[in-house]
């Protein structure tokens, strides 16, 4: 896959961004839109996790993700903590076309909130919303920023396909202002984003950008190499699939 | 995770027949979709050691099993050569001349092969082979399976690849003409591959080239159900499989070409019997069925993604348990490409059960298992790689949990998966281990620059997409150039790592499974406890040991439904938080409160003399189940752990003030929460107490319910309400039916408040019978070290009984047998009536009893765990406990095996380790009582079986 950053020469800060989300709300798909700027209709699931970089520009600084993109499925829940150990930002995505999304997304949460690095910046992602855009997504009005009307035909198999041209409205399950004010209650960066169109792709990752502490993340990579690796191994019980969820709360955790 | 599972426990280690048949891919006894139970169960298994010989007098020593209706042959080192044949394709058994005392059977299978094995066992012992051999054969004769096997093979494309060559070289080019093909090609069974190309170009490939090399195989030495396995079968695979057979030979390889053969028609039926129906996964594989190798033009069009959805949906209706995990999508989609639907099923079926045990289960713990056996081979054989991967903070699963749990499908290009898939049918789970260690070594190097998780999967994909170059590009031998990555990948995968064995797996699989069990269990533990909406008032660590009481109580008296939801849940997708969940029925139930409840439980504390323990029993009584409908607040007849049925019950009870226990216990009797009892409910409440104090010593509670009755019926008669309007003759207390409201709280109150007793049994005795502690739960033993088998010996629930009542045994002849019960309460320790009871108590326990005026339960129980770790709370410290606490449990934690098994039973031993007031405690002499044991191990028939009897000998002797 894409990666942009990986020859640059300029030094630039490195930031782990974890994604979580119950399967198929799409991911993959929002990574794949901010990483190489292309939707595909079908995507692989994903097992176990999936890596891929991307550089972000703010005004005064570059700033490269290191982005692991999870699989959704229930099972796989107990390898997450392994993916959002020492990670600085999380997506909790859901999908505002199925209301059990969002409570999955609660859970997530719920349990980054706990067990991740307590500075984490945490954003939801209410995606697909292009299905519940009466503009977009009918297939007369292709959308003009991509190139992937191609896709449009087979872009949401399964249970959205079809309803999407006539009344998208009534396809959306989750109100946009429900998951707004739980995102304002649980201390969250709010979107609402669509990986097919793009729209809010971007914004969300620059806005995840700037709210991270980068100073500190400067200042503790400046003693260990890297921002990650500063607390190292706590123990043996580390070693290959780690379940232990206090993993994630290593030393440098602490270096608020 | 929301549902609670138990599921890991019930592991058991594999007994060596099993292992032989995990070995021979033996099909497992029929399964009941049609409940046909054969005889071919009680024919007899036997092995017996023989040498195959073959025509070139080439010979491999070996060993030849009868499983019927199975023969099955491995040589010595378990790989060079081996088959399974069934019983059903053997023709022709014939005994060859016994020249020199040899013992020979010639053997002619189905496809004209001969067999010829030279028993080497002694004589009786060829013969005894020899009779089960015919016995068997009569079996598959008489049920008529030797006619199955010509209609089945022609399922097979070897027997088209055969009849094809043969035909060739009968008439040579007219063959061709004649063209037999056709006609048999719309028989055999094949993949979507045939009509939307297999993946690769053939040429490259060299399909050709390869199929003639088979073709010759097949033809010499057998094939699909009669396939004898030479050292030239595992290199031909190892050079990779023409795509037109590769289908077959998976089955054949792997062994679930006999499932299919055992089971004609079981798939299609399986689907017709669930066509229409839907379960938990119905909806998770419709959401993948587009995202399965959605490159490949099959999955494109309706008609592969038709195969693939009943496919993933048979699987899921036969293994409900298991369901469907991602990646068995991109699994069965793979091995669509090249097998017909019927056979991937059985495939499908062969990977996640026995060569992917757990990998694809609910908690996908044997992935998790194996990924941590990955891990420790990498630590052994490349311990300069592990070292550094520490060092850095890199974890290993990052990049190698995809490679196991899809095959290599997701990580390489598809051409070198099916490679390594090849390998992984014929040699089995071993080859992923040693692929994912030969790409560690090959990339060494580089694997030592890299600084993080997200470098190591960089450098892995950058790696797994150069694999078709050339290994050596800059050799001057063309040669060595010529040998591509790929090629080089799977040279050092077998050469190198050859040490890697199906053994080593196993053993390494049962050193760490232990491990991983609690890992996972602490784990759904943990995110079971943090999604409860609400802890209540209890901590998290309150919260967690209400967690292992359930715990184990589903273990011990599993739900009906632990594995699925109940129906209704299976339907309903209305509410989104209807989410799966455990949920316990009243039996389970009965051994959660047990567990937590004192006066839930029947405890009776037995000392022998050896040992003093305490046998716990579920209580039973009207009052739990009572419990159980009033903390059922949404009448499902089942309680859980996330709807928060039992916190909240919990809650309600164990947290009251005296006034507060006095309402809980009145609403708790009050059926029809009227804020009244009848008079029938003030009797059952005078029942429910007597219960609760049913082991007090001495009178006290018995005098003080039976004060309540007289209080409640007076004070309830005083002041019932005078009917005004109805003017029937007066004065005399109005009659009331015994089932109509009497009594409310007010009164109910002032009747308890008027008794000294109940009022402090409500103030603090009734919530303090509520105890939160901690629960030991053994994990299914599979500590390898030395006292393993020792702790085997004795943590086995049978071994256990016999013990106790063994040593109970010899208590009695001794006579210092004695047994009494263990109150909920424990208040008062002083006999007021002490005739009563005098008898259950010897002198010497006297000052224990009195030396503990409050909480003679808690730690001591032997399914607590040890004072060391306790950390309960509402039970009074240890301290108070002293004249029970030295009984050390028979059956602690596991972890406490070792330590457990230095200290002994014998109340001798306690008396030292017991540093305070010691003189008094040990009511037994040591000197005397091994003598006993002696006299009594020579005369005393104990009535156990001499097998027990040594069971039990060897346990006094560790002691
Ligand atoms: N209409 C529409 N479809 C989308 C959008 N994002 C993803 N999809 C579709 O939803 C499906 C799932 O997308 P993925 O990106 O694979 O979902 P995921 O969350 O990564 O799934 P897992 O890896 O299984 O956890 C695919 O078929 C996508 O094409 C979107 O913004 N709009
Ligand atoms: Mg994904």
């Amino acid at each position: 896959m894409a990666d942009g950053a990986s020859g640059a020469a300029e030094r630039s800060v490195q930031v782990k961004l974890v994604l979580l989300g119950e399967a198929a709300v799409g991911k993959s798909s929002v990574v794949l839109r901010f990483v190489s700027n292309e939707f595909q209709a079908n995507k692989e699931p994903t097992i176990g996790a999936a890596f891929l970089t991307q550089k972000c520009r703010l005004e005064d600084r570059v700033l490269r993700y290191e982005i692991w993109d999870t699989a959704g499925q229930e099972r796989f829940h107990s390898l997450a903590p392994m993916y959002y150990r020492n990670a600085q930002a999380a997506v909790v995505v859901y999908d505002v076309t199925k209301a059990s999304s969002l409570e999955k997304a609660k859970t997530w949460v719920k349990e980054l909130q706990r067990q991740a690095n307590p500075n984490i910046v945490i954003a939801l992602a209410g995606n697909k919303v292009d299905l519940v855009q009466p503009s977009s997504s009918s297939s007369g009005a292709a959308t003009p920023e991509t190139e992937d009307e191609a896709d449009d035909a087979t872009a949401t198999p399964g249970e959205n396909a079809g309803a999407a041209g006539s009344e998208p409205e009534t396809l959306r399950q989750v109100p946009r202002e429900e998951a707004e004010a739980y995102a304002q209650e649980a201390g969250l960066l709010f979107f609402e984003t669509s990986a097919k169109t793009g729209d809010g792709i971007v914004e969300m990752f620059t806005e995840i950008a700037k709210k991270i502490p980068i100073d500190q993340i400067l200042a503790s990579s400046r003693g260990t190499g890297r921002p990650g690796a500063a607390g190292g191994r706590t123990g043996a019980g580390q070693e290959g699939v780690n379940l232990d969820e206090n993993a994630g709360k290593g030393k440098e955790a602490c270096n608020c | 995770m929301s549902t609670i599972s138990t599921q890991l426990r019930n592991f058991k280690e594999p007994t060596k027949e099993q292992l032989t048949q995990l070995f021979f891919a033996l099909p497992p006894p029929l399964d009941p979709l049609e409940g046909e139970k054969s005889d071919v169960d009680q024919l007899e298994k036997m092995e017996i050691s023989a040498v195959l010989v073959l025509q070139d007098e080439q010979s491999w020593p070996g060993k030849l099993y009868l499983y019927p209706p199975y023969l099955a042959f491995a040589s010595l080192d378990r790989k060079s050569t081996r088959f399974t044949v069934p019983l059903s394709t053997i023709r022709r058994v014939e005994r060859l001349n016994a020249r020199a005392g040899v013992y020979a059977l010639s053997l002619s299978l189905w496809h004209g092969v001969k067999i010829v094995v030279q028993l080497t066992s002694l004589r009786p012992t060829a013969d005894l082979f020899c009779s089960l051999l015919r016995d068997s054969l009569k079996v598959e004769l008489t049920r008529g399976r030797m006619k199955s096997v010509k209609s089945f093979v022609k399922s097979c494309y070897s027997e088209v690849l055969v009849m094809t060559a043969e035909n060739e070289e009968k008439d040579g080019a007219a063959a061709k003409a004649e063209d037999g093909g056709p006609a048999n090609e719309s028989i055999y069974h094949g993949g979507l591959g045939l009509k939307f190309k297999f993946p690769g170009d053939p040429k490259k490939l060299r399909e050709a080239s390869k199929t003639k090399l088979w073709t010759n195989y097949l033809r010499a030495h057998g094939r699909n159900l009669t396939l004898l396995r030479y050292p030239q079968c595992t290199r031909l695979v190892q050079v990779g499989l023409p795509n037109r057979l590769r289908g077959e030979m998976w089955e054949t390889l792997s062994g679930s070409l006999y499932l299919r053969y055992e089971n004609p028609g079981y798939y299609e039926r399986l689907l017709e019997e669930n066509s229409g129906r839907v379960n938990t996964s119905t909806e998770e594989i419709e959401k993948d069925l587009h995202r399965s190798l959605p490159e490949y033009s099959a999955y494109q069009s309706e008609e592969g993604i038709a195969s693939l959805r009943r496919v993933l949906q048979a699987y899921s209706f036969k293994n409900p348990e298991t369901g469907y995990c991602q990646a068995m999508n991109i699994l069965a989609a793979a091995i669509l490409i090249y097998m017909s639907e019927e056979q991937a099923f059985w495939l499908l079926e062969v990977i996640c059960g026995r060569l992917l045990p757990g990998y694809y289960s609910p908690s996908m713990h044997g992935t998790l298992l194996d990924q941590r056996v990955f891990e420790s081979l990498v630590q052994r054989c490349l311990p300069i790689i592990h070292d550094y991967f520490q060092q850095v903070d890199v974890q290993l699963s990052v990049a190698s949990l995809p490679w196991f749990l899809s095959l290599f499908i997701n990580s390489m290009p598809m051409v070198f998966a099916f490679r390594i898939i090849d390998c992984f049918f014929c040699m089995g789970p071993r080859v992923l281990f040693q692929v994912g260690l030969a790409i560690l070594k090959i990339n060494g190097e580089e694997l030592l620059r890299i600084q993080d998780d997200g470098g190591f999967i960089q450098l892995m994909r950058r790696y797994f997409a150069t694999l078709g170059d050339s290994a050596h590009p800059n050799s001057s031998d063309p040669r060595a150039r010529a040998i591509t990555r790929f090629q080089e990948l799977l040279l050092v995968s077998f050469r190198e790592f050859a040490i890697i064995t199906d053994d080593t797996i196993l053993t390494e699989r049962r050193k760490y499974r232990s491990e991983i069990i609690s890992s996972i269990e602490s784990f759904s533990k943990r995110s079971a406890i943090r999604n409860l909406r609400t802890l209540a008032r209890f901590s998290k660590d309150q919260a967690g040991l209400i967690y292992d009481a359930l715990f184990k109580a589903i273990c011990i008296a599993p739900p009906t439904s632990v594995a699925f939801p109940p129906p209704s849940l299976l339907t309903t997708k209305d509410n989104a938080e209807e989410r799966p969940e455990t949920r316990i029925e009243l039996k389970t139930f009965k051994v959660f409160l047990s567990e937590i409840c004192t006066w839930a439980r029947d405890e009776k504390i037995v000392r022998n003399g050896f040992q003093q323990r305490i046998d716990r029993e579920v209580a039973d009584h009207e009052l739990i189940d009572r419990l159980f409908f009033f903390w059922d607040i949404s009448y499902r007849g089942a309680l859980s752990f996330q709807a928060l049925d039992l916190v909240s019950g919990l809650d309600g009870v164990m947290f009251n003030d005296l006034m507060e226990n006095i309402e809980w216990f009145f609403n708790l009797h009050d059926k029809n929460k009227d804020g009244y009892l009848t008079k029938d409910e003030v009797l059952t409440l005078s029942e429910s107490l007597l219960f609760i104090f049913r082991y007090e010593i001495g009178d006290a509670y018995l005098g003080a319910v039976s004060r309540f009755m007289s209080n409640a019926f007076e004070y309830g008669d005083a002041l019932l309400p005078r009917p005004e309007d109805a003017n029937t003759d007066d004065d005399t207390p109005p009659q009331i039916e015994s089932n109509q409201p009497y009594m409310n709280l007010a009164t109910f109150r002032m009747v308890v408040l008027a008794d000294e007793i109940l009022e402090s049994f409500f103030e603090s005795d009734f919530s303090s019978t509520f105890r939160l502690q901690p629960v030991p739960l053994e994990l299914p033993s599979s500590n390898s070290g030395l006292l393993g088998g020792l702790w085997h010996n004795i943590t086995s629930d049978d071994n256990r009984k016999i013990f106790n009542s063994f040593t109970d045994q010899i208590g009695r002849t001794i006579g210092k047998h004695q047994v009494y019960h263990r109150p909920a309460i424990g208040k008062y320790t002083t006999l007021e009536e002490p005739k009563a009871r005098e008898s259950l108590l010897t002198p010497t326990m006297r000052p224990a009893a009195e030396g503990s005026p409050k909480d003679p339960s808690s730690p001591s129980s032997t399914s607590s765990v040890s004072p060391s770790s306790s950390s309960q709370l509402g039970a009074e410290p240890s301290a108070t406990m002293t004249p029970l606490t030295p009984m050390p449990s028979m059956f602690q934690a596991a972890a406490q095996a070792a330590a457990y098994m230095e200290r002994t039973p014998f109340a001798i031993d306690d008396a030292k380790d017991e540093d305070e007031d010691t003189e008094d405690e040990s009511g037994f002499e040591d000197d005397g009582v091994l003598d006993e044991v002696d006299a009594f191990l020579e005369e005393h028939d104990t009535g156990l079986t001499e097998a027990e009897r040594e069971v039990a000998k060897g346990l006094l002797l560790i002691l």
